[in-house]
């Protein structure tokens, strides 16, 4: 097939876009971090389940960036790298705080309906 | 605001942020490598595995750049510099096909400004879509706005529709004092609450309100001018509120200045100033205090109030209007008297009721030519594109995306309609004004200013037409080669074997279009046709001979002879012009034919009984003898006037139409009538007048419609003189004779001053402006939608003859003659010649009709403009497949089979 390949990772970025922005906010929360150390951290902190592709991270963090929601600016790791640091801003911890709201409604909802006896289970 | 600033700081520091990803993504690299080497991959082994588990690096950068925004400016900007690429390759189409547009958009845009101006443009009021206006019809005359001021009295008082009833008079004004050298500027009479009802707000003061309206009050003394004129004579001084001017010999205040956009509710005006009505018979000296002239009315429906509801209502009110006109006189037509009501929100509806149905026309007929410059445009871009196929397929099999390729298509139709609307613009911005000359440049109309014009601004309006029509026409030309670029199949196009059957459904599509081409032109060609044909009808079916005809009146008004002289030095000096070299005979007549202006009368014939509803005016001509082997109407039995009949008893000669409507097979002659007394010149009532003679029809003020029943008088009678118009009939151009006839007045009619020379040609042409506009721009609009059909038509047989270079050279090898190719090539023209007369000609023949439906006289059969239409675009299609033929003809077969 010709048909290249760029709309795949699209329509990828549209199924996770509100997830993924609230998960990378989530994981600034911890302070300023570069876009490689976010994607293993959500791998992480999610048991290896959640694969973050740089085909979606990188477009979200500059997403995130344009809305204002996150700062960047270029320093040195630990191990003496220069890498591109992302850090929250007070409108993204705004913006984090009404995702989770709206991720809590969401989850009790669709477990409501997923499993309307028992209470959810995983 | 601030938002946008970022984006332009951003854009401006595009590079460093392309920079900038990279070394991000650079980063996330080096940093995934690490940690591999950390768990003990070797170094090249961590590179790789790094990069696999990162992905397409190249893509990833290119999803993250698009979330900058600016991407599709940036892409598209490849688009634009792509395609102005592809163009400057072949300027000669690219030429054409901007050349073309820039015609039909501007000519689209051009009328369609003139309509937008007329018909679409709201007054710059309050609610303007509120306002109606009430007209009235008398029949076969145009709808008129003036009404008594009883009558306006009266529909403000029992109305039960209108929140606001009101009305103006235009009228000149005298205006001196305050700081003013004497002129004469337009104005308006206005009711007190004109100012309220329409919602208009002062620029500076106060505007005139209904305490300043009171019939030849001191409180009327009041004026409020326009904001040009405080801005021109009063250099926009806060002070010319108070100021004393003197208007008609009457001192006004000076209460205010209208807003700047405010010129009242007629488009065609500009007035200066605003008096109340109440200052009228101040003014007038009037015995009575009452507005004496005629008030356009104007009214604000109440809300909820349809003007269905309206006009059922005001029309019962309007036999307050018709009781008060058909007392003063006999006419029984006076009871079929109108009333409509009409919107007024875009101005007064009288210029429009002039001119909407040539505009109209003339927008159809644009349209058409648009359509035909799209389809030829497409014809060419599909014979482009098929040209094209190897350059697109290569594309799509080197990864392009499909989507890009039909963008990149779209964007070199829409930039080639883009540059077509630019000039386009230029081309409607003079073609507006030259068409708002040549319309405004016949006879005065009755009922308008002599000298009136209106302004034709381009607003939002037009601007989102011509972008509306240059996106239309961009994607309706440009769409079906950018689906088939779309649809291009890269392997099989690759291989050169698979061409000719991949072009079968273009080389169909192209034929179409051209077929469309061709029917289209023979649409707008046959009606360009009709038009002529009529315009012809209208200047030769006069009933007279227009050409060689020179009109000249004087103006004795303050030439202080007596009307006794004057009959005498007429004489004198018709006998002089019939002497002159060049002139054949020399006659008078008043009024002079198809001027717009006549005369008309009842008459009693005798022995004729008339129910008093048939009561009918007749057209009253008076004239000298050889009057009518001057004008070349035909003299169809008894005598011409002589001289002898200015002493003798009364003499009349009538028209056919008048002797067939009283006389019907009886011989006129002989027989008696008399005029009736409301006619002024005539000199008495009740002397009978004996027909002495009878004249064919002709046309008489105006070159439209039936010739009226007419009499004839004589111009001498009575020791008076009733003709004052010299009509000479010359050998030579009748331009030529007058400075001749310029001295002979000189000499004999010392202080006379000539008034006015022209030619009949001329009167005539003056008349009939719309028609002549019409029957002019149909014919170019015909010749350029065919020119466009057959640069369209060429431009396929010479790609297709060009793609069979191999078939013909097979052909040829085998033993095809060159006739037989010839034919090959004229066959494909032909077929799609007739498929587009096929397709075009039920539908001339429609719009011929349709046409013949809205314009009153047009021919009614539009045979012979279609048949000289289909032939006209057979044989120029036949000259367009001329040279390919020929090309193919010359087509070496060894060469073609040599190709590939």
């Amino acid at each position: 097939m010709v048909k290249p390949k760029k709309e795949l990772y699209q329509n990828r970025i549209e199924l996770l876009q509100g997830t993924l922005d609230m998960l990378i906010l989530q994981t600034l929360q911890w302070g300023p971090q570069h876009g490689y150390a976010i994607s293993q951290s959500i791998r992480g902190r999610s048991g290896e389940v959640l694969q973050v592709e740089t085909g979606s991270l990188y477009p979200a963090l500059h997403r995130l960036e344009k809305q204002g929601w996150v700062t960047s600016q270029w320093k040195q790791t630990e191990s003496n790298q220069r890498a591109k640091f992302y850090r929250l801003t007070s409108g993204g911890k705004r913006q984090l705080l009404s995702e989770q709201a709206r991720w809590t409604q969401i989850v009790a909802a669709i477990a409501g309906i997923m499993n309307p006896a028992a209470s959810g289970s995983g | 605001m601030s938002d946008i600033w970022a984006r332009l700081r951003v854009r401006f520091r595009r590079r460093s942020r392309h920079e900038d990803l990279d070394e991000e993504v650079q980063s996330h690299l080096r940093m995934a490598a690490q940690e591999r080497i950390r768990q003990g991959e070797s170094a090249e082994e961590a590179r790789t595995a790094a990069l696999r588990e990162f992905g397409n690096v190249g893509l990833v950068k290119d999803v993250t750049r698009d979330m900058w925004g600016w991407r599709w400016i940036e892409t598209s900007g490849q688009d634009v510099r792509f395609a102005m690429r592809t163009l400057r390759r072949s300027p000669g189409f690219a030429a054409v096909a901007v050349l073309s547009l820039a015609l039909g958009i501007g000519a689209n845009t051009g009328i369609f400004s003139l309509i937008n101006t007329l018909m679409l443009r709201l007054l710059p009021v309050r609610d303007p879509e509120s306002l109606v206006e009430l007209l009235h019809q008398y029949p076969g005359e145009p709808r008129m706005n003036g009404y008594s001021w009883q009558s306006y009295e009266h529909f403000r008082n029992q109305n039960h529709v209108f929140s606001g009833l009101t009305g103006f008079s235009p009228s000149r004004f005298d205006m001196r004092g305050g700081g003013l050298g004497g002129q004469t500027v337009d104005g308006e009479y206005v009711v007190g609450d004109f100012f309220p009802v329409l919602g208009v707000k002062p620029a500076i003061g106060r505007l005139i309100g209904p305490e300043d309206d009171r019939m030849g009050a001191a409180h009327s003394a009041v004026a409020v001018v326009s904001w040009s004129f405080w801005k021109s004579r009063f250099n926009l001084d806060p002070g010319i509120l108070g100021k004393r001017i003197v208007v008609q010999d009457v001192p006004v205040t000076v209460i205010g200045v209208a807003p700047r956009e405010f010129f009242g509710v007629e488009i065609w005006s500009r007035p200066d100033i605003w008096v109340p009505t109440g200052l009228e018979p101040v003014i007038d000296h009037a015995s009575q205090p009452r507005f004496s002239k005629p008030l356009a009315l104007i009214g604000r429906l109440k809300p909820g109030v349809s003007i269905e509801q309206a006009r059922a209502e005001m029309s019962v009110l309007f036999q307050f209007t018709i009781e008060e006109m058909a007392r003063n006189g006999k006419d029984p037509l006076m009871r079929h008297l109108k009333l409509e009501i009409v919107p007024a929100g875009a101005g007064l509806a009288f210029l429009r009721d002039q001119f909407t149905q040539p505009l109209l026309v003339l927008m159809a007929l644009v349209g058409l030519l648009l359509l035909i410059a799209c389809a030829s445009i497409a014809t060419l871009l599909l014979a482009r594109g098929a040209a094209r196929e190897h350059e697109m397929a290569l594309r799509v099999s080197l990864g392009a995306g499909r989507v890009r390729l039909l963008r990149q298509v779209m964007t070199e139709s829409l930039l080639l309609s883009a540059a077509g609307s630019l000039l386009g613009i230029l081309v409607a911005y003079f073609g507006a004004r030259s068409l708002v000359r040549i319309l405004l440049s016949g006879r005065p109309i009755v009922g308008l200013p002599p000298h009136f014009t209106f302004e034709v601004q381009p607003d939002a309006h037009v601007l989102l037409f011509t972008v509306g029509a240059a996106l239309v026409t961009g994607v309706l030309f440009g769409l079906v080669p950018a689906l088939r670029a779309m649809g291009t199949a890269p392997a099989s196009m690759l291989q050169g074997a698979a061409r000719p059957t991949q072009a079968r459904s273009a080389r169909f599509f192209g034929k179409s279009l051209v077929a469309a081409q061709v029917a289209l032109s023979v649409v707008v060609l046959s009606l360009a046709g009709v038009f002529t044909r009529h315009l012809s009808d209208l200047r030769n079916q006069l009933g007279f001979e227009r050409d060689h005809l020179l009109l000249v009146s004087l103006d004795t008004a303050h030439s202080g002879y007596s009307a006794e002289q004057l009959a005498l030095l007429y004489r004198e000096l018709l006998g002089r012009l019939d002497a002159l070299p060049g002139v054949r005979t020399a006659t008078l007549c008043s009024p002079t034919p198809i001027s717009g202006a006549g005369a008309s009368s009842f008459i009693d014939v005798e022995g004729y009984q008339q129910k008093p509803e048939d009561h009918r005016y007749v057209a009253i001509s008076w004239i000298a003898p050889r009057y009518f082997q001057t004008l070349g109407t035909p003299l169809l039995a008894g005598r011409d006037f002589t001289v002898q009949d200015a002493g003798g008893p009364r003499v009349a000669i009538v028209n056919q139409a008048m002797a067939r409507y009283y006389f019907a097979d009886a011989n006129p002659i002989g027989k008696h009538f008399t005029i009736e007394k409301d006619w002024k010149n005539v000199g008495g009532p009740d002397k009978p007048y004996e027909i002495v003679g009878v004249v064919g029809d002709a046309k008489y003020d105006d070159a439209h419609g039936t010739p009226p029943r007419t009499v004839y008088l004589p111009a001498f009678g009575d020791g008076r003189m009733f003709a004052s118009n010299f009509i000479l009939r010359t050998s030579i151009p009748p331009d030529a004779a007058t400075g001749e006839v310029r001295r002979s007045i000189a000499e004999i009619l010392k202080g006379v001053e000539v008034g006015h020379i022209t030619t009949m040609s001329e009167q005539v042409d003056a008349a009939i402006v719309p028609e002549r506009l019409i029957a002019m721009l149909s014919g170019s609009f015909g010749t350029l939608g065919l020119i466009l059909a057959t640069i369209g038509l060429y431009g396929l047989l010479a790609y297709t003859a060009a793609r069979r270079t191999k078939e013909i050279g097979i052909r040829m090898a085998l033993g095809a003659t060159r006739g037989a190719v010839t034919w090959m090539v004229l066959r494909d023209a032909l077929v799609m010649v007739s498929a587009g007369l096929a397709a075009g000609i039920p539908v001339a023949l429609w719009s011929g009709k349709f046409a013949g439906s809205l314009i009153e006289g047009l021919p009614q059969s539009s045979a012979l403009p279609i048949s000289l239409a289909a032939l006209g675009v057979i044989a120029v299609a036949l000259m367009a497949s001329y040279i390919p033929a020929r090309r193919a003809t010359r087509v070496d077969p060894m060469e073609a089979l040599r190709y590939e």
